[in-house]
C-alpha cells in the first residue's frame, strides 16, 4: 500500500517541480519598443508631504499638464509614512526586479539597491536638465550619490539644515528668578529647580527639568538626538569625531564617559522626565505641549508652527519658550549637536533606463522645476490654491482651497520634489501669525534663524559614514542605556570594560571602515 | 447574590453547596476579567474623544464627563480625503477574500476529515509543512510578482487565503461530528459533496462562522501585504490609511502643517481604532446568535 | 487511515481510492492552491542557500551552502534570542492559552446572560488594537512617571516602576499584555467548541447526582479536549513565533536584552538589509524546530489522548 502511495506522491511532485520554475524567474520586462508618439508611462514613488492627508486627487489638474505637454503618463504612489515601511517595499520590489521607474529612497536602501545592480547611473541626466540641476543639485549632493565614480541617485535637499535648538521656558526661569544657564553646572540647578521648586505654580510635583526621548540614527547613535546639546558640551557630540588629528568614534572618548557620568546624574536625580525611555515622537511632543518639562530640544517647525504650537499656546498663555545657547563644558566646548546637509534621494532604476525611460524622466524632473511646475506642485494653482503676496509671497489666506487646508494639501503632495528651501519658500512656509489665546507674535521661520545661528558642530558626509551591523549596532545602543538605568553600574573600569567588547564583537571593524571611509571621501578635516 | 436562584430552562433546580460556589466563582472570575478589559479600554475611549487643550493626568481624562468631549478626531479621520474609499477598498478585500477562504477552506477540511481516506495522514501532513515552513517575504513576494498580481485587490488575500490553522480547526470540528451520520446519508445515495452539503455544513455553521470571523479579521486588518503589494491610491485598504496616520510623525520634516490640528494626535491614534474596528465589532453578536448550546447532534469527539 | 492493515495486495487498497474518488474530487482545487501558493514559496525558499542578487532571480544566484545559517548562528546575540524567544512562546502559551480556556468555560457555564454577553463581546475587542496602539495605553497604565498603576502606587507610598524599560518587569508586560489583548480572541474557537456539547450528558450527570465541578471536569473539558490538543499543537509548531509585531513595538534599547527575539532580529539584519537569503534561512531553522517539535508532541498527544494533528 505505501507503495502506491509514494507513487501518486511522486508523481505529484515531479509535476510540481516541472511547473515550479515558472513562478522562479524575476519579472517579465515589459517590451521597451513603443511608438514615440504613445505616452511613455513613469511609475513614481514619492514621498508624500503630508502622508495622511491622502494622494493628488484622480482628476488633478497635473496629470493632464503632463500628459499633454511632456508625453508622459504620470503614475503616482505614496510611499508609507513610516521609514522602515518604506524600505521593506523599496527592497521587496528591488528583490522581484520590479522596481518603479522613479523613486524616492533613504540612502542605506539605496546603497544596497545600487550593490545589487538595481539602479542606473543618473550621470548623464544632470546635463539633460540645467534649470533643475542648479537649483537643486551641486557637487555635494552628487558626492552624496557617488558610488565608484558613478552618481546613481538624484539628490534633492531635504530638510533644512541646524534646524533645532535647545529650548528652555522662559516663563519658568523668570517665576523662579534664575538666569538663563550657560554651563552644564548651571543648566544642571536649573534642571532640578524645574523639577522640585514647582515652577508652574501649580502647588503638584508634576514638571522635570529635561524632557526627551531616544531618537536614534547612523550618525546620532547612543541616545541619539535629544541628547547631543548634553554631549556637545563634553565634545563628544555625534556618533563619529570627524577631526583630522582625532578620528573615530566619540564613543570610546574619555569625554564620552564624562557624558555619561553627567546624564546619569540627571537620571538619579530625577530631573529628566521618568518617561524619557518609553516616550515615542508623539508622546514627547504631546508632553511639552502638557507642560511636563522645561528644558528640550526640539525642531524649529514641531515647536513653533501654527498647528503645532496651538495646544501650548492654549494651555498654557503665559508660557514661553526660548532657544538658548547649549551649555558649555567643563572644557568651554559646546554644540548643539552635529548637523549635515540632508537629501533626499530620488532614483532611476536600472530596469527604467534599460527601457529607455531615462529621458522621459528627465523630462520631468526638469519640467517640475520650471515656473509652471515648481508652482503647481509646491503650491497648486494661483487663484485656487495659492495667492501671491505683494512680495512675491505664497499665500492661501482666505482661500478654501488653500494649501494648508485638508483637501488643498493633497494637490501640493510632491512638493518636496520641487522644494529647494529658497527664501520664498521659508516665507511661505513658516509665515508670521498671531497665536490664538495668547495673541503672541510667532514665526516659525524668525525660530529658525535663532536655532541656526547657535553653535553647531559641521559634520557634512558624517550620513555616508558606513552604518554598524546590527548586533553592534543593538550593542553599542543596549549599553548605553543600561548604565543608565543601573542595569549595569557606571564606573570608568565597567565603562572601559564595555567599550573594550565593543570593540571585539565589531566595534573596531566599524570605526576602522568609518574612518577609512572619511578618509577617502575627504571628509576629515 | 450568591443566593440567588439559579433557573435552567424555567424549571428551578436545587442546587447543592458545591454548585454554588461553582457559579459564584463564575460570576466572580467574569466580573474580574470585566474590569480588567474595561478600565484600559474606557480610558482608550475616552481618549479618542480628547479635546486639544485637555491637562490633567490619565486617571483624570478617564473621567472627562462626556459633555467635555470632543469629536474633533472622529471629524478628522471622516473628512480625510479617500477614508471611504479606503472603507470600501477593505470591504471588498473582506467580501471576496472571505468568500475565498471558505470555499477553499471546507473542502479541504472536510477532505481531511474523511477517516478511511487512504494517504490521510500524507494530506495532513502537506497541508501542515507550510505553516511551519515560513520562508518570509521574499519568496513569497516573487510568486506574487510572477503571477501578474501586483496591484490587484486579489494579492492581499489570495496568498493568504487558506490558512492551515483554521483549516486543522475545521477539521477537528467536522470530525465530531458522529460518523454513523454521514455513513447512513452515503448509504441513502448521497455523494461526498452531499454528505459535505446536507450533513457537515449544517451541523457546522458555528465553526464555520467562526472560521470565517477569523479570515474575516485577518484581512481586514491586513496592512503588510496591502503595503506591498499594492501601489496605485485607489486601491489601497483602511489599514494602509491609519498606518500612514499612526505612523505620520516618524517623518520629522515639514511638520508645519498638520492634516489633523484640531485633535490631539492621541486622538487620532484611539478614534482610528474604533473607527477601523466597527465593522468587526458589529459583525461578532450575529456570529454570537449561531452559537447556542448543544448545535451538535452527539458530542464533539473525544 | 489503518484502515486497511490486511494482507499486501494491491485490490483494497485500489479498491478504497477508488471509492473515495469524489472526495479526492473536492481535493483538486485546494490542493492546486497548496501547490501554487505554499509550495512555489517553500521552493523560492532555496534562496536560503544562495547569495540571493534580484537581477539573477532564484535560480541564478550562486550557491553558498550553509553561509546564511552560519551569519545566523555566530550572531553576537544567538543564544539570547533563542533564549527570548523560548521565553515569550512558551510565556504566551502557559499563561494565555489556560486563560483563554478558563475564559470560555466560565462564559460557557454563566448563568447570567447580560453578564455572560458583556464578557464575551467586550473581551473580544482588544484583539482589534494594533500594537501602536497598545503602546499607547501600556504608555497610559505603567509610564513611569504619570502612568495610571504607578500614581496609585506612588498614592500609597511605593515607589514607581519603570515597567517598560526595565528588564526585570519587561516580559511579564510582554506575556501580560499579550494575554490581555487575545485572551478573549483565542477563548472564541473553544466557545464555538463548547456549543458543540450534546447537552443530554449534562443531563444524565445531574441525575446521577454530579455537582458543577465534577461535570465540568467529566464532561466539559474532556469534549473539547481534542480541540484544545489541536490549538496546543499548532502553537508548538511555530514556537518561535513569538510575536514579531508586539515586541518590535514594545522593546527599546534599555530592554534588548529581554526583548530582541529571532524575529526582530532577523528584521533590522535581515530584512532591512536587503539579506533576504538570511531571512528566509531563518525561517527555515525555525520551520525545522517548530517540525520536530510538532512530530515528537504528535506522537505525545496520540499516545495520551488519542487526538492527534496527523
Amino acid at each position: 500500500m505505501k507503495k502506491h502511495l509514494l507513487t501518486i506522491v511522486a508523481i505529484i511532485a515531479l509535476l510540481a517541480i516541472v511547473a515550479l520554475p515558472v513562478f522562479a524567474q524575476g519579472a517579465t520586462e515589459a517590451s521597451a519598443s513603443s511608438a514615440s508618439s504613445k505616452p511613455v508611462t513613469i511609475d513614481l514613488w514619492y514621498g508624500a508631504a503630508i502622508t495622511e492627508a491622502g494622494p493628488p486627487p484622480a482628476d488633478w489638474v497635473g496629470y493632464q499638464i503632463i500628459k499633454d505637454k511632456l508625453n508622459i503618463d504620470l503614475k503616482l504612489t505614496a510611499l508609507p509614512s513610516n521609514e522602515s515601511d518604506q524600505d521593506v517595499k523599496i527592497q521587496a520590489a528591488g528583490a522581484a526586479n520590479n522596481l518603479p521607474d522613479l523613486f524616492m529612497v533613504r540612502r542605506d536602501a539605496w546603497k544596497r539597491l545600487v550593490q545589487q545592480g538595481l539602479v542606473a547611473s543618473v550621470d548623464d541626466l544632470y546635463a539633460e536638465m540645467p534649470t533643475r540641476t542648479a537649483v537643486q543639485y551641486d557637487a555635494d549632493s552628487i558626492a552624496f550619490t557617488t558610488i565608484n565614480g558613478k552618481s546613481y541617485g538624484l539628490a534633492s535637499p531635504g530638510s533644512i539644515i541646524k534646524n533645532e535648538g535647545l529650548l528652555i521656558r522662559k516663563d519658568w526661569l523668570d517665576k523662579l528668578g534664575l538666569q538663563v544657564p550657560t554651563t552644564t553646572d548651571e543648566l544642571f540647578e536649573v534642571m532640578k529647580a524645574f523639577t522640585f521648586n514647582d515652577p508652574d505654580g501649580n502647588g503638584k510635583n508634576d514638571t522635570y527639568g529635561f524632557g526627551a526621548f531616544i531618537e536614534l540614527n547612523n550618525y546620532e547613535e547612543g541616545l541619539g538626538r535629544r541628547f547631543q546639546p548634553i554631549y556637545g558640551a563634553f565634545g563628544v557630540e555625534g556618533t563619529w569625531d570627524l577631526n583630522a588629528a582625532t578620528a573615530g568614534l566619540n564613543v570610546r572618548k574619555p569625554e564620552m564617559y564624562d557624558a555619561m557620568v553627567y546624564i546619569k546624574q540627571m537620571q538619579d536625580a530625577g530631573v529628566i522626565d521618568p518617561n524619557w525611555m518609553a516616550y515615542k515622537k508623539d508622546d514627547f511632543r504631546a508632553a511639552w505641549k502638557q507642560g511636563k518639562f522645561g528644558i528640550m530640544r526640539e525642531q524649529n517647525a514641531a515647536y513653533a508652527a501654527t498647528a503645532n504650537y496651538a495646544p501650548f499656546d492654549k494651555n498654557f498663555p503665559d508660557g514661553e519658550w526660548i532657544v538658548i545657547d547649549p551649555p558649555k563644558g567643563p572644557t568651554g566646548k559646546s554644540s548643539v549637536g552635529p548637523y549635515t546637509v540632508n537629501y533626499r534621494i530620488y532614483a532611476v532604476s536600472a530596469k527604467a533606463a534599460k527601457e529607455g525611460k531615462a529621458d522621459a524622466i528627465a523630462r520631468l524632473l526638469e519640467w517640475m522645476s520650471s515656473d509652471e511646475g515648481y508652482y503647481l506642485l509646491g503650491w497648486g494653482v494661483e487663484g485656487v490654491n495659492y495667492v501671491k503676496d505683494e512680495n512675491g509671497i505664497p499665500t492661501d489666506k482666505g482661500l478654501a482651497l488653500g494649501f494648508s487646508t485638508p483637501n488643498g494639501q493633497t494637490v501640493t503632495q510632491l512638493r518636496n520634489m520641487v522644494f529647494y528651501n529658497s527664501d520664498v519658500e521659508l516665507y511661505a512656509r513658516y509665515p508670521k501669525y498671531v497665536t490664538a489665546v495668547s495673541g503672541k507674535t510667532m514665526s516659525a521661520l524668525d525660530v529658525l534663524r535663532d536655532m541656526q545661528s547657535r553653535k553647531w558642530t559641521p559634520s557634512i558626509g558624517c550620513d555616508t559614514l558606513p552604518a554598524p551591523n546590527a548586533d553592534v549596532k543593538r550593542f553599542y545602543e543596549q549599553g548605553v542605556l543600561e548604565f543608565l538605568t543601573g542595569k549595569r553600574q557606571l564606573t570608568k573600569d565597567n565603562w572601559t570594560k564595555w567599550v573594550a567588547e565593543f570593540d571585539k564583537i565589531g566595534g573596531k571593524a566599524w570605526e576602522d571602515a568609518g574612518i577609512a571611509y572619511a578618509k577617502e571621501a575627504g571628509l576629515l578635516k | 447574590m450568591a443566593k440567588k436562584q439559579h433557573v435552567i430552562k424555567g424549571t428551578a433546580v436545587r442546587l447543592t453547596g458545591a454548585d454554588r460556589s461553582f457559579y459564584l466563582l463564575v460570576d466572580i472570575f467574569l466580573w474580574v476579567m470585566l474590569f480588567i478589559i474595561a478600565i484600559p479600554m474606557w480610558s482608550t475611549i475616552t481618549l479618542s474623544f480628547r479635546p486639544n487643550d485637555f491637562i490633567g493626568t490619565n486617571i483624570e481624562g478617564m473621567f472627562l464627563m462626556p459633555w467635555n468631549w470632543s469629536t474633533a478626531a472622529y471629524k478628522a479621520l471622516l473628512g480625510n480625503n479617500g477614508f471611504i474609499m479606503a472603507f470600501a477598498n477593505s470591504l471588498k478585500i473582506l467580501v471576496m477574500g472571505v468568500t475565498c477562504s471558505l470555499l477553499l477552506t471546507i473542502p479541504l477540511a472536510y477532505v481531511l476529515s474523511v477517516q478511511t481516506l487512504p494517504g490521510r495522514k500524507w494530506l495532513n501532513i502537506l497541508v501542515i509543512v507550510p505553516y511551519i515552513f515560513n520562508v518570509g517575504m521574499i519568496p513569497s513576494y516573487l510568486l506574487v510578482t510572477n503571477l501578474g498580481l501586483i496591484d490587484k485587490l486579489v494579492a492581499v488575500f489570495l496568498p493568504g487565503a487558506v490558512s492551515t490553522y483554521n483549516c486543522i480547526i475545521m477539521r477537528s470540528f467536522f470530525e465530531g461530528i458522529p460518523g454513523e451520520l454521514k455513513e447512513s446519508a452515503r448509504i441513502d445515495g448521497c455523494t461526498e459533496i452531499g454528505v459535505l452539503v446536507r450533513i457537515v455544513l449544517p451541523l457546522s455553521k458555528a465553526i464555520i462562522l467562526t472560521v470565517g470571523l477569523f479570515y474575516g479579521v485577518s484581512f481586514w486588518n491586513d496592512f503588510f501585504h496591502a503595503m506591498l503589494y499594492l501601489n496605485r491610491n485607489e486601491l489601497q485598504p483602511l489599514p494602509i490609511l491609519l498606518r500612514n496616520i499612526l505612523m505620520a510623525s516618524g517623518m520629522n520634516e515639514y511638520v508645519e502643517v498638520n492634516a489633523f490640528g484640531e485633535a490631539p494626535i492621541a486622538a487620532i491614534k484611539a478614534a482610528s481604532v474604533f473607527m477601523s474596528a466597527i465593522p468587526m465589532i458589529l459583525a461578532y453578536p450575529f456570529i454570537q446568535k449561531y452559537f447556542t448550546k448543544g448545535t451538535l447532534l452527539g458530542s464533539v469527539k473525544g | 487511515m489503518a484502515k486497511s492493515k490486511e494482507l499486501n495486495n494491491r485490490s483494497p487498497l485500489v479498491r478504497d481510492i477508488v471509492r473515495h474518488r469524489a472526495v479526492y474530487a473536492l481535493l483538486a482545487i485546494p490542493l492546486a492552491y497548496y501547490i501554487i501558493f505554499k509550495y512555489v514559496p517553500i521552493w523560492n525558499g532555496q534562496i536560503a542557500f544562495r547569495d540571493y542578487m534580484a537581477l539573477d532571480g532564484v535560480l541564478g544566484s550562486r550557491w553558498i551552502g550553509l553561509e546564511n545559517f552560519r551569519t545566523f548562528f555566530h550572531s553576537f546575540y544567538f543564544w539570547e534570542l533563542l533564549r527570548n524567544t523560548l521565553m515569550y512562546s512558551f510565556g504566551k502559551i502557559v499563561f494565555s492559552l489556560p486563560l483563554a480556556i478558563l475564559l470560555s468555560i466560565t462564559i460557557y457555564e454563566c448563568r447570567r446572560t447580560r453578564l455572560r454577553k458583556v464578557v464575551q463581546t467586550l473581551t473580544y475587542l482588544p484583539h482589534f488594537l494594533s500594537w501602536v496602539i497598545m503602546y499607547g495605553i501600556l504608555l497610559v497604565l505603567l509610564a513611569p512617571g504619570d502612568g495610571i498603576v504607578n500614581d496609585i502606587v506612588k498614592a500609597v507610598g511605593g515607589q514607581p516602576v519603570d515597567f517598560l524599560t526595565n528588564t526585570k518587569a519587561f516580559p511579564w508586560i510582554v506575556i501580560l499584555s499579550d494575554a490581555w489583548k487575545e485572551m478573549g480572541w483565542s477563548a472564541i474557537i473553544f466557545i464555538a467548541a463548547l456549543m458543540g456539547i450534546d447537552m443530554s450528558l449534562f443531563e444524565a450527570a445531574m441525575v446521577e447526582g454530579a455537582n458543577a465541578w465534577q461535570r465540568v471536569r467529566y464532561i466539559t473539558l474532556p469534549s473539547i479536549a481534542p480541540v484544545i490538543v489541536t490549538v496546543l499543537l499548532l502553537r508548538i509548531g511555530t514556537i518561535l513565533d513569538a510575536g514579531f509585531n508586539q515586541l518590535f513595538m514594545l522593546y527599546s534599547p534599555a530592554v534588548y536584552s529581554v526583548g530582541d527575539i529571532i524575529d526582530t532580529w532577523v528584521y533590522r539584519q535581515g530584512l532591512l538589509e536587503f539579506q533576504f537569503g538570511l531571512a528566509t534561512a531563518v525561517g527555515l531553522f525555525k520551520g525545522l524546530i517548530g517540525m520536530l517539535l510538532i512530530f515528537l508532541s504528535n506522537r505525545l498527544t496520540r499516545k495520551i489522548s488519542g487526538s492527534s494533528l496527523f
